[in-house]
């Protein structure tokens, strides 16, 4: 039935929460339907977007997805993929990274990557909110409403500014970022939504750029994370790497050239490869074939399932050392584990399943998608922060300890890795010379016992310390991990029980008046994908009004006037010489036209359907629509 | 460190409508979750005496249940006072999860609470010597490491495992010595009388934790080393 209430400002701002996976390799975004959760697919019924931005230099476009994709090949220069690997960090970070893929690197880019493209630099957040972005478009699409509330995941061994740097992208795409969850206890949820019996489940997650082990416990509807531990660079990339490696240095041997720094040759390659390490997850062989016509050379060989295996035993030996580390640190044997749970595109490896498989002396659970598990439980996690349930909940840990350093480098632990979150500690601070009015205080995570050795997190400065003699002054410092996995610092004079001011200085990451400038630049971009999009929102509109319309004036047309009936042909009439135009305010105009004129038909039929005076069936429609 | 020993639950009135809560958490007239007072413990935040033997299941099921009640899950679209609170609250609640599960840790959080500084690394007496000697093979097993001596090496490492079992050994029976001093406190605490009398029990424990975790971080340096 004619649904004629409408906005004129485009689609309705949605409450509905999304799921979303952004991986190293493929993003995801998925949400809650009765029957459970769901992944959202494109017309064409993609599930996945690649995660990949390309940047027209000359035309200052941009293409994100599929479209990126194409472009790795033709000019890898421009085409930004992995960004995830980029993120929270600083070039002394990135390195070898870098040396691997063709893109580069700006000066300036020790506390935040910056990307060179052209004359333009991007950072990875902004990278990653196109991708953002685009999954944010899908699910406003699907929906028909404007989706902005959205769940991201992270890999549970992302460190504070990892995690910092996934929010802020959030942030840039236009998301209210809801939660940061942990990829593996995301995938967890999708499992073990419908169990209710206690089971230890152990979830290992090698995906294209980095490797998690989760343990936890289900109980009651509990998912409570007992330990994680993992390694953010090393997945499927790395498998990659191994096998263009092989291929260039065959290449170099065989025909005497060295194609290490043809970018195009080596998209060529990589892409080659990739599709031989897939194919041999099903066939014991496969065929490296590439025919690089503008270098001139044809390369083809064979690669049996063994020999792969042999060149990638050391990787997935690799992530066996965090599994062990995880049960020593949950106090567990791997024969307590009830079920293992497969996630991550590189589990479908053979080498992995075994070697997993010999860990824990069980056959790992591998029935759902292991690209699409990790959005799937993102979207529970947002119907959970919705309020649409309260039978579940997580309790994740933070995956590193928290540390400040004291006299001589030495790292004092003051929150311990898995330790559940939200976590908090407080310590007190004096000065060390008389009038002393600021202290310094550096912040870092990780295990080892120098600062040194451990990430830097940020260094503040207590401040405005009224002067006195030394060692008399208490601040007492409050260091609070959110549910997020993200620490946030305040502080207070004891004596005088006030806030105390303090100034933090992440060591990597961007500040807040960074992104507010990056928001800024955004919506270049976005306003000629916004045109695109209010036009074909508004056909879309147009054409159910139309339908609605016609309907209506068809079944139940002599509640009103002739001349009432007149007036609305009139519009509709008008309306679809609109739609053939580009002027998405001319249709809208048109609509908002239609709706005056046949608001009164509406109303009429709204009331005779009130009254019983249509069949059951009918009545039922008029109440949903 | 030293906090009021004293155990204050009583509740002020809550912010939200003014009644005065029988529930430390949650409002037992509105249902809106209050905001956490600054003297509360760790003990107290659980509704428990301050006692060292403690049900553990009981602490698992009442832990489970506060989540349930105190997490920022559930508190998303409730107001910017009720998501501070529930942060507030939810990050204690963990916080005395994790010390009061432990039994050391149970038993170093109420030495704070007595006003004890953190116990400090210390050798016991009896075992002066031992460590001394264990020092002097650590050396040898690493001089010996160096030299690639490995006749030398396999000596030392098997003289390192022996001395290892006698520290796992000697670990067994200060835990032991420890949990009996938790049933002579929870005696005092059962006849009121911890605040009079406790300092004895206390200085046992404190010192029985200091030898534990010097001898700890001994096993954890041979280990290392093996």
């Amino acid at each position: 039935m004619p649904r004629i209430e409408l906005s004129m400002s485009g689609r309705p701002k949605s409450r509905r929460g999304v799921g979303i996976d952004q991986g190293t390799t493929n993003s995801h975004v998925a949400y809650m339907k009765e029957s459970g959760p769901q992944v959202i697919r494109d017309e064409q019924g993609n599930a996945l977007v690649p995660s990949i931005v390309y940047y027209d230099t000359a035309e200052q476009r941009l293409l994100v997805g599929e479209e990126a994709g194409e472009r790795l090949i033709t000019e890898p220069r421009k085409a930004i993929y992995s960004v995830k690997r980029f993120m929270g960090k600083g070039s002394a970070d990135v390195q070898e990274d870098i040396r691997l893929v063709p893109f580069q690197i700006a000066a300036g880019s020790e506390h935040v990557i910056r990307f060179q493209m052209g004359d333009r630099q991007f950072t990875p957040p902004e990278i990653s909110a196109f991708v953002l972005r685009e999954l944010k478009e899908r699910a406003s699409q699907f929906f028909g409403e404007e989706v902005t509330q959205a769940v991201i995941t992270v890999p549970a061994y992302f460190n504070d500014a990892q995690r910092q740097a996934t929010k802020d992208a959030g942030h840039l795409a236009g998301l209210d970022v809801l939660r940061i969850v942990n990829e593996p206890t995301a995938a967890s949820l999708a499992y073990g939504i419908d169990r209710r019996e206690e089971a230890l489940i152990a979830v290992y997650d090698l995906g294209g750029g980095t490797f998690d082990i989760s343990l936890l416990r289900l109980r009651e509807g509990i998912f409570e994370v007992l330990a994680t531990n993992g390694d953010t660079h090393l997945g499927g990339d790395d498998i990659d790497n191994r096998l263009i490696a092989l291929v260039l240095d065959e290449i170099k041997t065989q025909k005497g050239r060295d194609l290490s720094r043809d970018h195009k040759a080596f998209q060529a390659i990589r892409k080659a490869v990739i599709a031989v390490k897939h194919d041999l997850s099903e066939s014991e062989s496969a065929t490296v074939a590439i025919n690089l016509a503008e270098s001139g050379v044809a390369y083809q060989r064979e690669i049996s399932r063994d020999e792969f295996e042999r060149l990638i035993a050391d990787l997935i030996e690799q992530t066996l050392g965090p599994c062990k580390q995880a049960l020593k640190d949950a106090d567990l044997d791997a024969a307590q584990v009830d079920e293992v749970v497969m996630v991550g595109g590189s589990t479908r490896i053979p080498l992995v399943r075994r070697r997993v498989e010999q860990l824990f002396k069980r056959q790992p659970h591998t029935e759902l998608n292991p690209d699409e598990v990790v959005a799937l439980g993102a979207a529970i996690q947002a119907d959970i922060l919705a309020g649409g349930r309260r039978d579940l909940l997580l309790l994740d840990v933070t995956p590193l300890s928290l540390g400040i350093e004291t006299m001589g480098g030495v790292v004092a632990k003051i929150i311990n890795r898995n330790s559940t979150i939200p976590a908090s500690a407080s310590e007190m601070f004096t000065t060390w010379v008389d009038k002393q009015t600021g202290i310094d205080v550096h912040v870092l995570q990780g295990e080892r016992e120098m600062a040194d050795d451990c990430r830097s997190l940020a260094r503040f400065t207590l401040k405005g310390i009224p002067p006195q003699p030394a060692g008399l002054p208490r601040i007492e410092v409050k260091f609070l991990i959110d549910a997020n996995g993200i620490l946030t610092v305040s502080a207070r004079d004891v004596r005088s029980g006030q806030q105390q001011s303090i100034e933090v200085k992440p060591s990597y990451g961007l500040s807040d008046e960074q992104i507010e400038k990056m928001l800024m630049d955004s919506m270049e971009f976005a306003e000629e994908d916004l045109r695109k999009r209010q036009l074909v929102e508004a056909r879309t509109e147009a054409d159910t009004v139309l339908r609605a319309s016609e309907r209506a004036l068809a079944e139940r047309g002599e509640l009103v006037s002739a001349e009432e009936r007149e007036r609305i042909r009139q519009a509709i009439a008008e309306l679809q010489t609109a739609i053939g135009g580009e002027d998405h305010r001319l249709i809208r105009a048109r609509i908002k036209q239609l709706d005056e004129v046949a608001h009164h038909l509406a109303e009429l039929i709204m009331d005779s359907a009130v009254l019983g005076a249509l069949k059951d069936r009918k009545a039922s429609e008029v109440a949903e629509g | 460190m030293a906090e009021a020993i004293t155990n204050r639950t009583t509740p002020s009135a809550c912010p939200h409508c003014g009644a005065k809560s029988e529930d430390v958490h949650v409002c037992s007239a509105c249902g809106k979750i209050l905001p956490l007072a600054a003297d509360g413990d760790y003990f107290s935040f659980f509704g428990l005496p301050r006692k060292l033997r403690l049900d553990e299941s009981a602490l698992e099921t009442t832990f489970y249940a506060l989540s349930r009640q105190l997490h920022p899950d559930y508190f998303m679209n409730a107001s910017e006072a009720e998501r501070q609170a529930s942060v507030e609250r939810a990050s204690r609640l963990n916080d005395a999860h994790r010390t009061l599960r432990d039994r050391t840790a149970r038993a170093g959080y109420l030495l704070g609470l007595a006003g004890y500084k953190e116990a400090e690394k210390k050798a016991p007496p009896d075992l002066l010597e031992e460590v001394f000697e264990l020092n002097m093979q650590i050396e040898e097993l690493k001089a010996a490491k160096q030299m690639s001596d490995e006749d030398e090496v396999q000596e030392a490492r098997a003289a390192l495992e022996e001395a290892l079992d006698g520290l796992k050994d000697k670990l067994k029976d200060i835990d032991a010595r420890l949990f009996a001093s938790f049933a002579d406190w929870d005696a005092l605490v059962d006849r009121g009388a911890e605040e009079r009398e406790g300092q004895p029990v206390l200085d046992r424990m404190s010192e029985l934790l200091s030898h534990r975790s010097y001898i700890r971080n001994l096993v954890r340096d041979i280990k290392e080393e093996l």
